[in-house]
């Protein structure tokens, strides 16, 4: 029962350093997979590219960013770059910004890779015979995309993305390294003010997990939502 | 060049990568011909049929239709894939789409129709495959027979000047062969230009006005149906009627 009352006792305590860092932690996930999504899109289609040398550079890109440590990424861009002249800059008025947008661009440029990869998987998987079909009624490529293959795509590429969503949740968690005062940043604080880890620790994934189910459930409302009609 | 050719086929060459699938493949489609074309697998009767409507570019060669050539890369080939009907073995209906919405896209989405008038015309042409009670469902609520006779709907909704048929129905269970053959046989009747590749023989013989036999990427016999059967001249076309029929 120690553990629960000191989980209570750390919870109330220092529940201001456990907000902060969810608040912190959900501000990174958030741009993160818009502009993941965003970025991720735009490589995909570069993937598919008619052009030789635009898939190639896509393809390159996606697996460099899938085979390394999202840490290195990391590193490489907060401590990298402002070593080779790249400054990112700091904007008046949010402290840390620039540690939050070399977090949010580390996570975002990592998470587009995936995306990408979960996009183009998503829409090769529909039958080409959908394709042919629509293009020898005489319907253009892009209509052919827009009404025969994104709406067949979506029921592909919804579940494989609700997960990456979680995963940037959990991910996260690693940019507490270059300092952002996320959820894990806030949790170690936490102990090393009390010395109690375990409890302190399995108050951070009990949020964590809060997120990430909460993320799994709109996620399934929003399959669900898109497989009404059809089949 | 006549008013009554439809489809000119000049010096057609197709390679997939090294693979030379279609050699010099030369013939006209007349209007209101029912050609059939029949062949082993790997002939490359399918590849054909797709280089009419250029769902395979040609690697060389002209295609003439309605006196265009629609091979020049100038001229804009969704213009012309909307008078080219064209019928899948996989019947490829849109699975995302109810069969009404399936045969109304295309009138309404390119030819400009009201959707009332795409809507009536549907019903219509749905009617005389017997398939009007199922306008509102999806297509994987239908049978293969069913799916078929959708896609023809499909393909006829856009009142196209031909109509290309790739084994429309070898992915069929033989019981619904039938009711896919009678469809198209009406179809026939009614003046439509049609090309088929099959291996229904019956059909073939019965309503096709012409069989063009395909073997090793050439057209190796080209005959009117009657003929084609009774008096085949070409040995390889000799050994697979004896296989075949």
């Amino acid at each position: 029962m120690d553990f629960l009352n000191n989980m209570a006792m750390l919870f109330t305590r220092y529940s201001n350093f456990f907000a902060e860092g969810v608040s912190n932690t959900l501000i990174i996930a958030f741009f993160s997979v818009l502009l993941g999504s965003f970025f991720g899109t735009m490589m995909a289609v570069m993937r598919m590219s008619k052009i030789r040398i635009v898939r190639y550079l896509a393809t390159a890109y996606i697996e460099f960013v899938r085979g390394t440590p999202l840490m290195i990424q990391l590193m490489f861009i907060f401590y990298g770059l402002p070593m080779t002249g790249i400054i990112i800059p700091e904007i008046p008025f949010l402290p840390d910004s620039s540690r939050f947008i070399a977090g949010i661009f580390a996570m975002s440029m990592n998470s587009c890779a995936y995306i990408a990869e979960i996009i183009r998987s998503g829409i090769q998987a529909v039958d080409k015979g959908q394709g042919e079909a629509s293009r020898s009624l005489g319907f253009t490529e892009s209509q052919t995309m827009r009404m025969v293959i994104l709406p067949q795509a979506i029921k592909n590429i919804l579940p494989a993305l609700g997960n990456e969503f979680v995963t940037v949740i959990k991910e996260s968690s690693i940019v507490s390294v270059i300092g952002i005062a996320d959820l894990m940043f806030r949790t170690n604080d936490v102990i090393a003010i009390t010395y109690v880890q375990l409890e302190a620790l399995a108050i951070a994934a009990i949020i964590y997990f809060i997120l990430t189910f909460t993320m799994g459930r709109f996620v399934s409302y929003a399959e669900r939502r898109m497989s009404n009609g059809t089949r | 060049m006549g008013h009554d050719n439809l489809l000119t086929v000049s010096s057609l060459y197709k390679n997939f990568g090294k693979v030379e699938v279609l050699k010099n493949v030369n013939t006209t489609i007349t209007k209101g011909e029912v050609v059939a074309i029949i062949g082993p697998s790997g002939s490359g009767k399918s590849t054909f049929l797709r280089c009419l409507n250029l769902l395979e570019t040609p690697t060389s060669g002209d295609i003439i239709f309605e006196g265009v050539n629609i091979c020049d890369k100038k001229n804009n080939i969704n213009e012309y894939r909307q008078k080219i009907g064209m019928v899948f073995q996989q019947f490829n209906l849109f699975n995302n789409m109810t069969v009404l919405a399936n045969i109304t896209a295309g009138p309404i989405k390119i030819k400009g129709l009201s959707a009332e008038t795409a809507d009536k015309l549907a019903m219509k042409l749905l009617e005389k495959v017997g398939l009007v009670d199922k306008a509102a469902v999806y297509p994987s609520q239908l049978s293969g027979g069913q799916k078929q006779r959708v896609a023809i709907v499909r393909a006829l909704a856009m009142e196209p000047d031909v109509m290309l048929f790739d084994e429309p129905t070898s992915a069929l269970d033989p019981e619904t062969v039938g009711e896919v053959l009678s469809v198209m046989k009406n179809l026939a009747s009614e003046g439509m230009t049609m090309v088929v590749v099959t291996h229904e023989m019956g059909f073939a013989k019965e309503v096709g006005s012409r069989v063009i036999f395909f073997g090793d990427g050439a057209i190796l016999e080209d005959k009117p149906s009657a003929e084609f059967f009774k008096n085949p001249e070409n040995p390889r076309l000799q050994e697979f009627l004896s296989k075949v029929l």
